[in-house]
């Protein structure tokens, strides 16, 4: 038995061990920028933080007006939580036909404050132009500490490219096959938990001819 | 909120299903319980629990501005933050898992657990409450600077769990050595039992005659003499033992905890998010005592059983000991060295 049992039973107890709990709901938007050529040259995020993680976030930044932020006074905050994202990778994947895309560093990014909701924007520019049959922008939190949702009625559009076509993939619930492919996984398998994220991220597939 | 039920009733009936789930998870543990088809997108008991604590946890930002309104509201937000306690230590964490080991390592009562559960889910509440009045509501921090506060005090806590398990392991593995190495000379397993305090099995062993062999040692080990003493027979003398581990768990606070009594103190409320916070960490002190206890069954089962053969099963008990001393080294170790999730408040 045992030693067989109790090594699942630790890599259980890690498994779990490596997500967190959601504590940070994000309603995405997401334009995806493409040039006159039909190059895909970046995505720029709208992320709507919930109410309560909206007022936690806003500790501490001042006002003028009660309850008014302005671009301005929240340029200081816009600016840290770019600096953050950078360690996660701003939690957007791209690959093209299969290969990895390389993001660069955000071009442009501010803060919005309305009916109590903060709204970060920020623009990712791919480092070189991508023309591909499928690009793919996957955005996800692998340890769940954020819960990403795309917006029901508005969540992707082109900024250019009209002849472009996009899908919008939302994280679905796991058949049974699938389930039993993750549990059948060794437990010595590298990056189970990112494989395990990613497969449930919310996804866009661009197509443009 | 709700369309057809009131919150109380989901609360309620949800409560129930996590206790039956607890149940058939613990019965057929399949690797991330997602065996059984019909899964949530996390799968299993794991994406259960996920899903319920998350609505729970959104309903409070609604009911603390609905209690800014009408104070009955106050009490549907004991309630909600009770349930979210008892469903968010149900998810995935540490906390449980260094307190069963401890208890499994150190053959505590049940009764003991409790204790333990519930002063490392109290602490927990009070080292958030602690945090945002110091920190929001005297120095008017921001965000981040409350997020890299709350990370330090949670490395402290992870460096605490790492000695606690080393200085186990040193304990534990001293003893299962010395008692493969006395086995050939059929000494050893007498000597087992001398550090526990509890004496569980002390009594079983009527070689007495032998006991010399071991028990000068043995009673080194834990630094105190194998007859119990006055204050360890009235139980005070475990819970000082057992207070490193109680801060080594309770020390981080929730996050959640940090980001409602934020969100309250916002809504001028910063009292009811006090209240808040004590009920999730009573709900939170259920969840986990429920769990210890457990971890002590089955402590106690192999005990037992080990009674059955001597000298063998002793070998098997300190084995086990020692497995969970390693389990919270482990925890600790991979805690620190980032592998495991930290939740970065810090981030936006």
């Amino acid at each position: 038995m045992p030693l067989r049992l109790l090594l699942a039973a630790v890599f259980i107890a890690i498994a779990g061990a490596a997500m967190a709990h959601p504590h940070v709901w994000i309603t995405m938007r997401s334009d995806v920028l493409v040039g006159s050529d039909g190059a895909v040259t970046g995505i720029r995020h709208h992320w709507a933080f919930d109410d309560m993680f909206s007022v936690f976030a806003l500790q501490g930044t001042e006002a003028k007006e009660k309850g008014k932020y302005t671009r301005e006074e929240l340029a200081p905050l816009a600016k840290v939580n770019i600096e953050s994202l950078k360690e996660y990778d701003y939690f957007t994947d791209a690959s093209a036909d299969g290969k990895k895309v390389e993001l660069g560093e955000p071009a442009d990014y501010w803060l919005d404050y309305s009916d109590s909701i903060l709204t970060l924007n920020f623009t990712l520019p791919v480092k070189t132009p991508v023309k591909a049959k499928e690009l793919t922008f996957a955005i996800y939190d692998p340890t769940i500490f954020i819960d990403f949702e795309f917006d029901k009625k508005d969540p992707a559009k082109f900024v250019g490219g009209a002849k472009c076509k996009m899908d919008v993939v939302y994280p679905r619930e796991m058949t049974y096959a699938e389930g039993k492919a993750l549990s059948d996984i060794p437990a010595d398998a590298p990056n189970l938990t990112m494989a395990w994220g990613a497969k449930f991220a919310n996804k866009l597939l661009v197509h443009c001819p | 909120m709700t369309r057809s039920m009131s919150p109380w009733a989901r609360c309620a009936l949800a409560a129930a299903a996590l206790i039956v789930l607890v149940l058939a998870d613990t019965a057929v543990a399949q690797p991330f319980g997602m065996s059984r088809g019909a899964a949530p997108p996390i799968g299993g008991l794991t994406g259960f629990i996920l899903e319920k604590q998350a609505e729970f946890y959104r309903m409070l930002s609604a009911t603390i501005r609905a209690a800014k309104a009408d104070g009955s509201a106050g009490w549907t937000l004991l309630g909600i933050s009770f349930l979210y306690g008892i469903f968010h230590a149900a998810g995935p964490g540490h906390g449980k898992a260094v307190i069963s080991s401890y208890l499994v390592a150190n053959d505590e009562t049940w009764r003991r657990g409790v204790i333990l559960s519930f002063a490392a889910a109290i602490l927990q509440a009070l080292t958030a409450i602690v945090i945002v009045a110091v920190a929001a509501v005297l120095l008017n921090a921001t965000a981040k600077a409350m997020g890299e506060t709350v990370r330090v005090v949670e490395i402290v806590g992870y460096v605490l769990i790492v000695l606690i398990g080393l200085r186990l392991l040193w304990v534990k593995g001293r003893a299962l050595l010395r008692l493969l190495q006395a086995r050939p000379h059929d000494h050893g397993h007498h000597g087992h039992d001398h550090h526990h305090h509890g004496h569980a099995h002390g009594r079983d062993h009527a070689h007495g005659e032998h006991h010399h062999h071991e028990h000068e040692d043995e009673a080194s080990a834990w630094g105190h003499a194998h007859a119990p003493e006055p204050n360890e027979l009235t139980g005070k003398h475990w819970l000082r033992r057992a207070l490193s581990a109680v801060i080594a768990v309770g020390l981080r606070p929730c996050s959640g905890a940090v980001i409602v009594l934020v969100f309250a103190l916002a809504q001028g409320m910063f009292w009811i998010g006090v209240a808040s916070t004590f009920a999730m960490g009573i709900g939170t002190a259920i969840t986990v005592a429920a769990i210890a206890t457990l971890a002590v069954g089955a402590r106690s089962f192999a005990g037992r059983l080990a009674k059955t053969k001597p000298g063998r099963g002793m070998i098997l008990v300190r084995a086990l000991e020692t497995g969970a001393a390693a389990t919270i080294v482990m925890f600790g170790a991979l805690l620190l060295a980032g592998y495991m999730a930290s939740e970065r408040m810090g981030l936006f």
